[in-house]
């Protein structure tokens, strides 16, 4: 659906995007997860056709951006950083304009409004000025004012920043039925969880570099980054502990907290081994804690760095 | 292109602020500056009659002659008082300007001597002043030649015929004075502000006032723009199938439309309120209109495409409005400011937008001698729209 063949483009002497690649599949939510300034705005400014890559090729839906720019506009829908929405209108004049925009029939505009307003849960608003709404209820129609064209594709950036997680929920729920319905969306994020939630695939970008591409799997074999279980012994008596570790030497035991830590590759699969592993020793298990690889270990062990940093 | 001039339209008058400031505020400042400015050019008996203060301390015949002449002006009112109380009414400000007779003022008539009438005034009311000056000067210049050529006829016929006592000089007065009696030396004549009823401080009130009212209004909807940038709806806008030039574009007609809008309002608020005849020149009042009304809403679009905030862009804007306003003779009737601001004026568009009106009431010029004006201002609109597109394409559509 949307494939990215060495992207690069610079601003002056900040280099912005550099030798970026992906491909995005039909019907799949694709992630671009990285700091603010990475350079994940300018993928999505290029992907509209607002912004000119120096460098590379952009493939949209079968078209090239650099030939035929107006019709990528037609096919796909962008939901912008900020609430960009006119306060002093009414939700339903809001999306009345900013439909109105893609020609589409009054009649077909009414009927898409009414279906978008269901859709984020604000029929009962549409009359109310925005200014009046709550910072998530902007988002949503944020979001709906995106929809009323039917995009084949759904760019969403930074789509919860500043909301709060009842109306996130409601916005990770219109997202998955949007894709449920066959939208490809790409979704731009800081908020690990978020990319982690419901992106099939993600990519890694910081500095305008891709660093790693794949779905949350791939980006944990690309990463080496293990599950981590953590077990508090009864009684951390140093010979139980000797007989432990040199019946699994990956063990590492913590002396201040009495804990024993090991990193395993499944934790599903390996937790009832390494349980039998301890008690054959003679370790008696107080508790047991289990840490998934999430992204935001991926994230540091890739960048070195936190994603908030 | 009309989709968004449509939405710019609703946004504005869904702004109850803004249709306040473009409408409302500038017709109470109109009808604040209408009556300061009310009596600058009124034209003899429409305006309000001066109240002069006469202090006859001469008490004659040829002192009571010169205060009746001067009551039977239409444009004066005398109110008698004595001296003393004549000077404090003056400087309390209850009255403009005082004439005090002194005693022996038909003695210096009689002798020839220069005469002990004093004027005294206030300096803050020239305006008043300056409407007496004329009347008044003429009325005692008349009425004392008379008596002073009368004496001096009588003295030389005395030297001539010393027993002589026939009227012979009250004869050869009458001759001498037979075809210029009660005529003035010189015949004043208004030429210019005659045609209609509008007196000059009226047109001045509107046309400053409509002007430093629209550049506000337009400056407005100028750094709308700049508010757009910041909350992202420009970028939305991009977004759109919408092209960048298109956006601009429609910004510039809303602004135009806001101006042509803003005049006629103005220009109706005159004609059916202060009663500003406006059937003198319709097609040039039309023109008028659209000329200012394009050269004002370019420039405040230029004001706006100079700032690259919109905090930025209010300071500017205010600040050369203001200053733009009070050299172009918006605040302050050119005529009034000294030679050198006069010529300033040339370089603001409000000089070119006032002068024409000017031309249209007050000298009631045909079309083609105000057209020079009407081509200065669109090409002020030109030159203006030239830039903001130039400088809004490099750094408002430039994502």
């Amino acid at each position: 659906m949307i494939t990215l063949r060495s992207v690069s483009k610079s601003f002056k002497n900040i280099k912005a995007l550099e030798n970026v690649s992906f491909n995005i599949e039909k019907g799949e939510i694709f992630g671009i997860l990285g700091p603010n300034g990475a350079g994940k705005s300018t993928i999505v400014n290029i992907l509209n056709t607002l912004v000119k890559p120096d460098k590379g090729d952009v493939i949209i839906d079968g078209v090239n951006i650099k030939d035929d720019g107006e019709t990528i506009k037609l096919i796909m829908g962008v939901v912008p950083q900020e609430i960009a929405l006119y306060e002093e209108l009414s939700a339903y004049e809001n999306m009345m304009f900013w439909g109105g925009l893609y020609d589409i029939p009054k009649q077909d505009l009414k009927k898409n409004i009414y279906k978008t307003l269901e859709i984020v849960d604000l029929v009962n608003r549409k009359d109310d000025r925005i200014k009046t709404f709550s910072g998530g209820m902007k988002r949503r129609i944020n979001i709906a004012c995106s929809l009323l064209h039917n995009p084949k594709i759904l760019v969403l950036d930074e789509p919860t920043v500043g909301v709060d997680p009842q109306n996130r929920n409601h916005i990770f729920e219109v997202i998955e039925r949007l894709n449920h319905e066959g939208m490809t969306i790409i979704y731009t994020t800081h908020y690990l969880e978020e990319a982690e939630r419901f992106c099939d695939n993600i990519a890694i970008i910081d500095v305008g570099h891709i660093i790693a591409q794949g779905t949350l799997k791939e980006l944990r074999q690309i990463s080496d980054v293990k599950d981590l279980l953590t077990i508090n012994l009864a009684d951390a008596d140093s010979e139980i502990i000797s007989r432990i570790i040199s019946e699994n030497p990956l063990f590492r035991f913590d002396s201040t907290s009495n804990t024993l830590k090991v990193e395993c590759r499944n934790i599903g699969n390996d937790t009832s081994v390494i349980i039998n592993q301890i008690q054959n020793s003679g370790g008696v298990i107080e508790k047991i804690y289990t840490q998934g690889t999430n992204l935001e270990a991926i994230y540091l062990k890739l960048t070195g760095k936190e994603l908030r940093d | 292109m009309l989709k968004l001039f449509k939405k710019d339209l609703v946004l504005f008058l869904h702004d109850q602020r803004s249709v306040i400031l473009t409408f409302l505020l500038p017709v109470i400042l109109i009808t604040l500056f209408a009556f300061a400015y009310g009596s600058i050019g009124a034209f003899n008996g429409r305006s309000e009659p001066v109240k002069l203060l006469v202090t006859d301390l001469d008490k004659t015949t040829s002192s009571q002659e010169i205060i009746f002449k001067i009551d039977s002006l239409e444009d004066i009112i005398t109110v008698v008082s004595d001296s003393i109380n004549s000077k404090e009414l003056v400087i309390k400000g209850k009255y403009a300007c005082a004439l005090i007779i002194y005693k022996g003022f038909q003695d210096s008539l009689e002798y020839g001597n220069s005469f002990p009438i004093e004027l005294v005034y206030d300096r803050s009311r020239e305006m008043e002043i300056s409407i007496l000056q004329q009347n008044l000067i003429s009325t005692i210049m008349s009425s004392t030649s008379g008596i002073m050529i009368k004496k001096n006829i009588e003295e030389y016929l005395k030297e001539l015929f010393p027993d002589d006592e026939n009227d012979i000089s009250e004869n050869i007065y009458g001759a001498v004075t037979k075809n210029g009696r009660n005529k003035q030396a010189i015949k004043w004549t208004p030429i210019v502000g005659i045609k209609n009823d509008t007196k000059l401080g009226l047109i001045q009130a509107v046309a400053g006032t409509a002007i430093l009212m629209l550049l506000f209004s337009v400056a407005g909807v100028g750094t709308s723009i700049l508010e757009e940038k910041e909350n992202g709806t420009i970028n939305r806008l991009l977004y759109s199938p919408l092209k960048g030039s298109t956006i601009l574009y429609s910004k510039m007609l809303f602004a135009f439309f806001i101006s042509i809008l803003q005049l006629t309002a103005m220009f109706l608020f005159a004609w059916l309120i202060l009663r500003m005849d406006m059937s003198v020149n319709i097609p040039g009042l039309i023109m008028m209109i659209i000329s200012t009304a394009f050269a004002v809403s370019s420039l405040g679009i230029f004001l706006a495409a100079v700032a690259k905030t919109r905090q930025q862009a209010q300071n500017l804007s205010t600040i050369i409005i203001l200053v733009m306003s009070a050299i172009g003779g918006s605040m302050i009737p050119l005529f009034i400011m000294p030679s050198i601001l006069q010529k300033i004026a040339l370089l603001s568009v409000n000089y070119w937008g006032i002068q024409g009106f000017y031309d249209l009431f007050w000298r009631v010029l045909p079309l083609e001698e105000i057209l020079p004006k009407i081509l200065i201002l669109m090409s002020i609109g030109f030159v203006m729209t030239l830039a903001s597109i130039q400088l809004f394409k490099k750094r408002i559509m430039n994502l």
